[in-house]
């Protein structure tokens, strides 16, 4: 409880700004950070191969696909604070290390406005930005980069750059010479070379020649020296290839913004060469349908007067058995209507607790409201307390307390009032009086549908993938007992079976663990050879579970999960959590104990076991941000940590990225040197305008390997409990009246 | 203001939704289909336009005055015809619930209004909904007839799943027609100016803005 006014503080300040309402683009002066207009081909706001000080509006999130005879890149760009853009890429490039002939390779830039712009004054925006920070290296550089708005419509930027950008036109080498590029597995951070070695100075135009038409021109140091042959110059040489070179150090471009989701552009390097760009925008923060299209809730039914119902009002109904049935039932069908189903229910003459699961509002605040209109047309006028309790797989996680005369007052107000008037906290274990509404438990839930599974960004084959037929079952025995999994057949795809590194199939599969071991630097192939489960034409079982969902006191929870519990793992699962509704921190701990499974038959497994164990410590920071630290062993047995960070918004949008790193070396680990990635959520409703719990998304995580990886357990206790605590709730708590 | 209203997205996401939607079976959509509390009032609602889930198409192109005339032969309470300019939509909308001086108005596929004396104070299901505003003041001086200064803060649900406030500042007086207030708000680079046709104390047609996404809505009272 203590928590509620600080977070109610925030709530009820979120103050503009308008644009987001508003809609961007449409000509309204808003209070962010520069923003840029046009996307340089890195996917940055820029020029051509330069930056300048710009942001993206805040939460902007691009994909952008950049293509010239010299270079092939994709990336991702998120704006993830007002002031500070992040980028990841694959890019491809020529290394005569690879079989191949080239490398696709992942690079993290990171943009920080240290300054904005002062209009009216001579004080420009100044951003320093890093880019390749933690790849191999081969798009590494560092500037520093003022810009200014001369006119509305023209905009210059200058900067000083280090590493790529400075491949010619230098100026000196004020912090010392710069280290060659790390050659051995990559993937640790680049910070010895930050700033050092040759400087050289850059500059840009970009004068916006309409509403939708920018023209760039720059001066850059960047001369693509590997691409183009100049030995003397590119960081290394597995990197060289032989272009023509640049005629000179100045670049030409434009772009052309199409609607407000597009923006095509095209270049002109060093009057050599000509490239092409292409970049997808999108933020949680624009939809099609941003309050969404789903039905009105129904009215509030204000009380009719004492005078009118004396029996209703005198609570003597109560004493009748046959009212709460009626009621219940009356109740049960209203809310599974609405997507919720009623568990259960108590009911004296004054107050009300329900207890609902809520299957279609990504904002828990929404099935509330929604619920709490419906019990002022169900309950006799006697009841004034209404306990609506958040029941998920069976837990009942929060309760939100309300008096029905705030709820008939406050009906259709600015939700920050009827927040005001709400109590949130841990539910009741076991109220007295508490009837399960008949017919709900034992629940069976099925669907057959298609499916498509995809894997992006493989050096080898960018695009695999399978298509085929999925059935779907759960059957929720009692509440909080679950026996659940799917069954999968494939019908066609280009997701064949693979042998990690050299190994044919039939190699592969005739080595013993302990060759596996000793042929991968001594550690298990735990994830490395996934690509062995894929490509099965045999019926499959990805999942088959029995979950159990506990509640051991008022703030711990548990879940032990027994059977297939992934593709590639069966076992055993438990897991405790420690959170408090109003509490930002928790404390969970969960352990398990497999087997791997075969590649192909459903229901075999193989020799390797593992017990592995995670320690987490979980906090919700405020303004969407939330981040883990768990530390344990993990598959290989390997010993270590995994940090988690990131950004919600309360339509379910999340962004965030993870490290684990453990006990084994960078050569024991391989390439990549630890295990990192991002994560990518978006709500089906987001994009649709219809309700609905589901999220599409997924991790771009480092080529598997076989370090610091975890068993993917479905429905660990975090994620499942938290929609419906405090900040969650509250955050989400705006669609109350929707 | 039926699922034409929405037919106007057509996104990769959605497009991908829908395609993993319809596809689609089993029995988790069944549930919701028995009669209940809501569907009592759902029922009064539907009883306005025929059956309940007619095509959009269907009630489109029909005379605003025909339908007004078959509604108010088929429903016995209160009732209003909306029109939704952007759209060039009007439908019949009946009243589901009141609460005070707050009256919620549905169409058969529950999208609804929701007015205040007449005015506008939300929407709901309606894609750019208007979540609450505060309109007291400008309603006094609307209704009096008076010419006044008056603060309001129009409340949205903004694609993040937030409820964000536009404050505007806005002047009441008379119009140059007889009878009709008009509202003149300005606020955040955005102004919209609303009409209302008072009579008897009463807001019996208006033309109102709903919001950045949608635009005004012209309200006529059929049956108070």
């Amino acid at each position: 409880m203590t928590r509620r006014p600080t977070l109610l503080r925030h709530l009820l300040t979120t103050a503009l700004p308008a644009s987001i309402v508003l809609c961007a683009g449409s000509g309204l002066a808003v209070a962010e950070p520069m923003i840029g207009r046009s996307f340089n081909n890195y996917g940055l706001p820029g020029a051509v191969d330069t930056p300048s000080a710009e942001m993206l509006p805040d939460a902007e999130l691009t994909a952008t696909a950049a293509k010239s005879e010299l270079t092939e890149r994709v990336g991702l760009v998120f704006q993830l604070a007002p002031r500070v853009t992040t980028a990841l890429r694959y890019g491809k490039f020529d290394s005569t290390e690879e079989r191949r002939g080239y490398v696709r390779d992942r690079s993290f830039d990171l943009r920080f406005q240290i300054l904005d712009e002062a209009a009216g004054t001579w004080r420009p925006a100044v951003a320093v930005g890093i880019q390749d920070a933690i790849g191999t290296g081969f798009y590494s550089a560092e500037y520093i980069v003022a810009t200014k708005t001369i006119t509305p419509t023209l905009r210059a930027s200058a900067g000083l750059g280090w590493g790529r950008l400075a491949q010619g036109g230098g100026i000196g080498s004020p912090f010392g010479d710069r280290p060659g590029p790390d050659t051995g597995t990559g993937g640790e951070l680049n910070a010895d070379t930050w700033f050092k070695g040759e400087v050289a100075p850059f500059a840009s135009v970009a004068w916006a020649a309409g509403d939708k038409l920018t023209l760039v021109a720059e001066y850059s140091g960047d001369e693509y020296a590997c691409e183009t042959g100049d030995a003397d110059t590119c960081a290394r040489s597995v990197w060289l290839s032989d272009s023509d070179p640049l005629k000179n150090r100045i670049n030409f471009g434009a772009t052309y913004q199409l609607g407000q989701n597009y923006q095509v552009g095209a270049y002109v390097l060093g009057a050599k060469h000509v490239g092409v760009q292409f970049t997808l925008l999108t933020s949680p923060r624009r939809a099609a349908y941003p309050s969404g299209l789903e039905p009105a809730p129904a009215p509030v039914r204000p009380r009719p007067d004492r005078a009118s119902d004396p029996d209703g009002w005198s609570g003597v109904w109560a004493s009748d058995p046959t009212a709460q049935p009626a009621i219940q039932k009356a109740l049960g069908d209203a809310l599974a209507d609405e997507g919720q189903r009623l568990e259960s229910m108590v009911l004296t003459a004054d107050r009300a607790e329900i207890r609902i699961r809520n299957e279609r509002y990504i904002q828990q605040a929404e099935a509330v409201g929604r619920a709490a209109r419906l019990m002022t047309r169900a309950l006799p006028p006697s009841v004034e307390t209404l306990v609506i309790t958040s029941s998920e797989a069976g837990m009942p996680t929060s309760s939100v307390t309300l008096r029905r005369s705030d709820v008939e007052r406050l009906e259709n107000t600015e939700a920050g009032q009827i927040a005001n008037a709400a109590a949130l906290t841990d539910a009741a274990p076991r109220p007295a009086g508490l009837v399960p509404t008949p017919g709900e438990f034992p629940d069976l839930d099925w669907a057959i549908k298609p499916y498509l599974s995809t894997g992006l960004f493989d050096p080898d084959e960018p695009f695999r993938y399978e298509v085929g037929g999925e059935v779907t079952a759960r059957y929720e025995i009692v509440p909080g007992l679950v026996l659940q999994g799917s069954l999968r057949q494939r019908a066609f795809g280009n997701a064949e079976q693979e042998a990690p590194g050299s190994y044919a199939v039939d190699e592969y599969l005739a080595l013993s663990d302990d060759e596996i071991t000793e042929q991968n630097n001594g550690v298990y192939r735990v994830r490395s050879d996934s690509r062995m489960y894929t490509g099965n034409d045999k019926l499959q079982v990805p999942r088959l579970t029995l979950n159990w969902y506990g509640r051991p006191t008022q703030t711990v929870y548990s879940r032990v999960t027994v059977g297939l519990l992934e593709r590639m793992y069966g076992g055993a699962s438990a897991e405790l959590l420690w959170k408090p509704v109003n509490s930002q921190l928790a404390l969970g701990a969960e352990i398990n104990r497999v087997r791997k499974r075969d590649y192909r038959d459903a229901f075999e497994l193989l020799d390797y076991e593992a017990t592995t164990g995670l320690v987490t410590a979980y906090y919700e920071f405020g303004n969407g941000f939330r981040g883990s630290i768990g530390a344990g062993q993990y598959l290989a047995g390997d010993v270590g940590a995994t940090v988690e960070v990131s950004r919600e918004f309360a339509n379910g949008w999340e962004v965030g990225a993870f490290v684990t790193k453990t006990d084994l070396s960078a050569d024991e680990f391989g390439e990549g040197s630890f295990d990192k990635g991002v994560t990518i959520s978006v709500p089906l409703s987001w994009g649709t305008g219809l309700p609905s719990l589901r999220t599409v998304g997924g991790t771009l995580s480092s080529l598997n390997r076989d370090g610091g990886q975890q068993v993917n357990v479905r429905g660990r206790l975090y994620e499942t409990v938290r929609d419906s605590h405090s900040v969650r709730m509250y955050d989400g708590w705006g669609k109350f009246w929707r | 203001m039926n699922r034409a209203m929405n037919a106007k997205s057509a996104r990769g996401v959605a497009a991908l939704a829908a395609l993993l939607a319809l596809s689609a079976c089993g029995n988790a959509p069944s549930r919701g289909d028995d009669p209940s509390l809501l569907n009592v009032a759902r029922q009064t609602v539907a009883q306005v336009v025929a059956r309940r889930g007619e095509p959009a198409e269907a009630a489109a192109p029909r005379d605003p005055a025909e339908m007004a005339a078959t509604a108010l032969s088929v429903n016995p309470g209160p009732l209003i015809l909306v029109g939704l300019e952007g759209l060039g939509t009007t439908q019949v909308l009946a009243m589901t619930g009141q609460n005070g001086g707050m009256r919620t108005y549905m169409t058969p596929n529950e999208q609804a209004v929701i007015l205040r004396g007449g005015m506008l104070v939300g929407t709901r299901g309606l894609g750019h909904d208007m979540s609450a505003t505060e309109a007291g003041r400008s309603a006094a001086l609307i209704r009096a007839g008076q010419s006044g200064q008056a603060q309001r803060t129009l409340r949205y649900y903004a694609a993040d799943g937030r409820e964000r406030p536009l404050p505007f500042t806005c002047r009441i007086g008379p119009g140059p027609k007889a009878g009709v207030m008009v509202e003149s708000c300005e606020g955040n680079g955005v102004s919209f100016q609303n009409n209302y046709m008072v009579s008897g104390g009463a807001i019996t047609v208006s033309r109102q803005w709903g919001g950045p996404g949608l635009g005004y809505l012209t309200i006529q009272t059929l049956r108070p």
